[in-house]
């Protein structure tokens, strides 16, 4: 196997020759034959001819400066930041084998390439997976020991005491209390480092508390992190005072700006819209019941757990009357089940554009999206909201449809799968099972229509 | 050749410093006394800017704070041992044990740079960093940087 590498960094004196030094030292202890060309403020040393580079199988760019790739077009190339290839060059190497075909300027202008590639590397796309990656195992923690509490019976964890109580508190009462402000908290991070986890937290609790869900989230890590940006910037203290910034300054006045705004600017809306969303929804009682199948799946997808979801489980929730099974409960569940599955179902048929975290979580989806753990699907969406919300409310909207034109109706107020096997909590089952399938089909569809693919 | 960067009195056998900025700036002192740069805060401010941009503690107990401006008079290099580790919030954790503080001009001459560059490469090296590790004097740095 050949390589040929390019180190850069911006000064140009240490982190691009320990970069090169790293790659070489990783290269002959894994055998592999490597020639390294380093772009430093000497300029371009041992440089690349174009027979290497014609004879080489794969191209390692480690650089934090732009690096002319051109040259490399139809080659595996992999490019990461400077430091990644001195953290771990051997890694690096490994990796490099399963880097896809750099195809170069033939169909995008260099415009498009690098006004994208600098986005997916630096900008809000970068926070936003930064958040998202710390938050998938909140998500498949909790969703997984809630669904496992839903086996001893759907109301078993009503009882004080019991297995299934504990189990919905450790997954229900704090790791997916958890989802959210961690989900702030690292998109805060990602922008602002250390300082940024704590407004960002902060930030992502009261996105919680006041019911914004992870659209709230959103805002909340964002705000925490430029907040930060802002005081490290705008704050100068004496000298002997400076170790104050971090332990004290930065996280008491970013904390209590970040909590205003939420509370204040941000809980407003939050509420008004659910109260909005409820007051409409019961106005609508006498509208054509597959209509309003469709606009319940719709909110039940668009934000999973915030404000519009919210109001349309209560809407659900508030037509169940004892012992009977009502159609707009069916509807909620069935459509809330859909936005897991349906991210599930599409990592599967379109593999190449999520990636191997995404793939892994797609695993879980599934048992989350069975159990009516809507949540299942957030870590998709909040890494992609522009393509996945969408795709998930198509789908959704779908099945709340279906389900009411086929008449299904449900008992109980939540359960998935596991209250589909209990005799009379459903009727019209299979018809209900087929609105279900149907949504996920189409949430998969469209996603895999929509997003790009994973360079 | 390394010795005219790094000279006799820019090796700190033990450095005193345990946090980030305390290490900076003792060695930044060493460079202003020994007649290294034209404008003490100037380069300070330079090395600290990189710093917040991205760290230079590299990880594998390395240090390597630079500033590159017309603050420096001569270009230079301070070694800085540190037995007990300085906090630098390295790459991958861990403290910094050996720290090198580049110090060059704007205009830098192509040989120095050279030079640095020659030095990071070696600091890949792991026998060479246990061997600084071990080397208390002047001599014995510069034999293990040649």
């Amino acid at each position: 196997m050949k390589y040929v590498a390019v180190t850069a960094c911006p000064t140009g004196i240490a982190h691009t020759y320990m970069a090169a030094e790293a790659l070489m030292l990783a290269a002959a202890e894994a055998k592999v034959d490597m020639k390294v060309e380093t772009r430093g403020s000497v300029g371009v040393e041992n440089e690349l001819t174009a027979k290497d580079i014609s004879d080489a199988d794969i191209v390692i760019i480690a650089a934090d400066t732009n690096v002319p790739k051109d040259r490399f077009a139809g080659k595996k190339l992999i490019e990461v930041s400077v430091s990644e290839a001195i953290k771990d060059a051997a890694a690096l190497i490994a990796k490099a084998k399963s880097a896809s075909v750099f195809m170069g300027k033939l169909s995008e202008s260099v415009d498009d390439i690098k006004s994208e590639r600098s986005f997916n590397r630096k900008g809000p796309y970068k926070h936003l997976m930064s958040g998202v990656s710390f938050m998938i195992p909140f998500v498949t923690a909790g969703g997984i020991l809630i669904a496992l509490s839903f086996i001893f019976g759907i109301e078993a964890f009503k009882e004080e005491g019991s297995l299934a109580a504990a189990l919905m508190t450790i997954g229900g009462g704090s790791a997916f209390a958890l989802m959210i402000p961690i989900f702030a908290g690292y998109i805060s991070y990602s922008i602002a480092d250390r300082p940024g986890l704590v407004p960002g937290m902060v930030g992502g609790m009261l996105a919680s508390s006041i019911g914004a869900g992870f659209l709230g989230g959103i805002i909340a890590g964002f705000l925490a992190g430029y907040t930060v940006e802002f005081l490290k910037k705008h704050i100068k203290l004496p000298k002997s005072m400076s170790g104050l910034m971090p332990v004290l300054v930065l996280p008491v006045l970013s904390s209590l700006i970040v909590g205003l705004l939420m509370i204040y600017i941000i809980g407003g809306p939050a509420s008004s819209i659910n109260v909005g969303m409820s007051n409409w929804l019961s106005s609508m009682s006498g509208v054509n019941s597959i209509l309003l199948g469709l606009i319940i799946g719709l909110m039940m997808a668009f934000d999973m757990g915030g404000p519009v979801n919210k109001a349309a489980y209560t809407f659900g929730v508030g037509t169940l009357v004892a012992g009977q099974t009502s159609m707009v409960m069916a509807a909620v569940m069935a459509a809330g089940m859909v936005p897991p599955l349906g991210v599930a179902l599409a990592t599967v048929i379109a593999k190449n554009k999520f990636n191997k975290e995404e793939k892994e979580a797609g695993k879980a989806a599934w048992a989350l999206g069975a159990s009516f753990i809507t949540e299942g699907a957030i870590p998709f969406a909040a890494g992609d909201p522009i393509r996945v919300i969408p795709s998930i409310m198509a789908g959704a909207a779908v099945t709340g449809a279906l389900s009411m034109l086929f008449k299904s109706g449900l008992a109980v107020p939540h359960g998935g799968i596991f209250v589909l096997l209990i005799p009379g909590a459903v009727s019209n089952l299979f018809m209900y099972i087929v609105s279900i399938a149907v949504g996920t089909v189409v949430t998969a569809g469209a996603l895999t229509l929509l997003k790009k693919k994973v360079a | 050749m390394i010795k005219e960067l790094l000279t006799e009195n820019l090796v700190i056998g033990d450095l005193k410093a345990t946090s980030k900025k305390e290490a900076i700036l003792e060695m930044v002192e060493r460079l202003d006394v020994n007649g290294k740069l034209v404008d003490k805060k100037m380069y300070l401010e330079a090395v600290l800017k990189r710093e917040e941009e991205h760290t230079t503690g590299i990880g594998m107990g390395i240090a390597i704070p630079h500033g590159k401006t017309n603050a420096v008079k001569i270009p230079a290099l301070v070694f800085a041992r540190s037995e007990e580790g300085v906090e630098f919030d390295s790459m991958d954790g861990s403290p910094a044990h050996l720290l090198f503080m580049v110090a060059v001009p704007e205009s830098a001459n192509q040989e120095h740079l050279k030079i640095l560059g020659l030095v990071s490469r070696k600091l890949m090296n792991k026998d060479i960093r246990e061997k600084l590790m071990k080397s208390m004097t002047y001599e014995e740095v510069i034999a293990v940087l040649s």
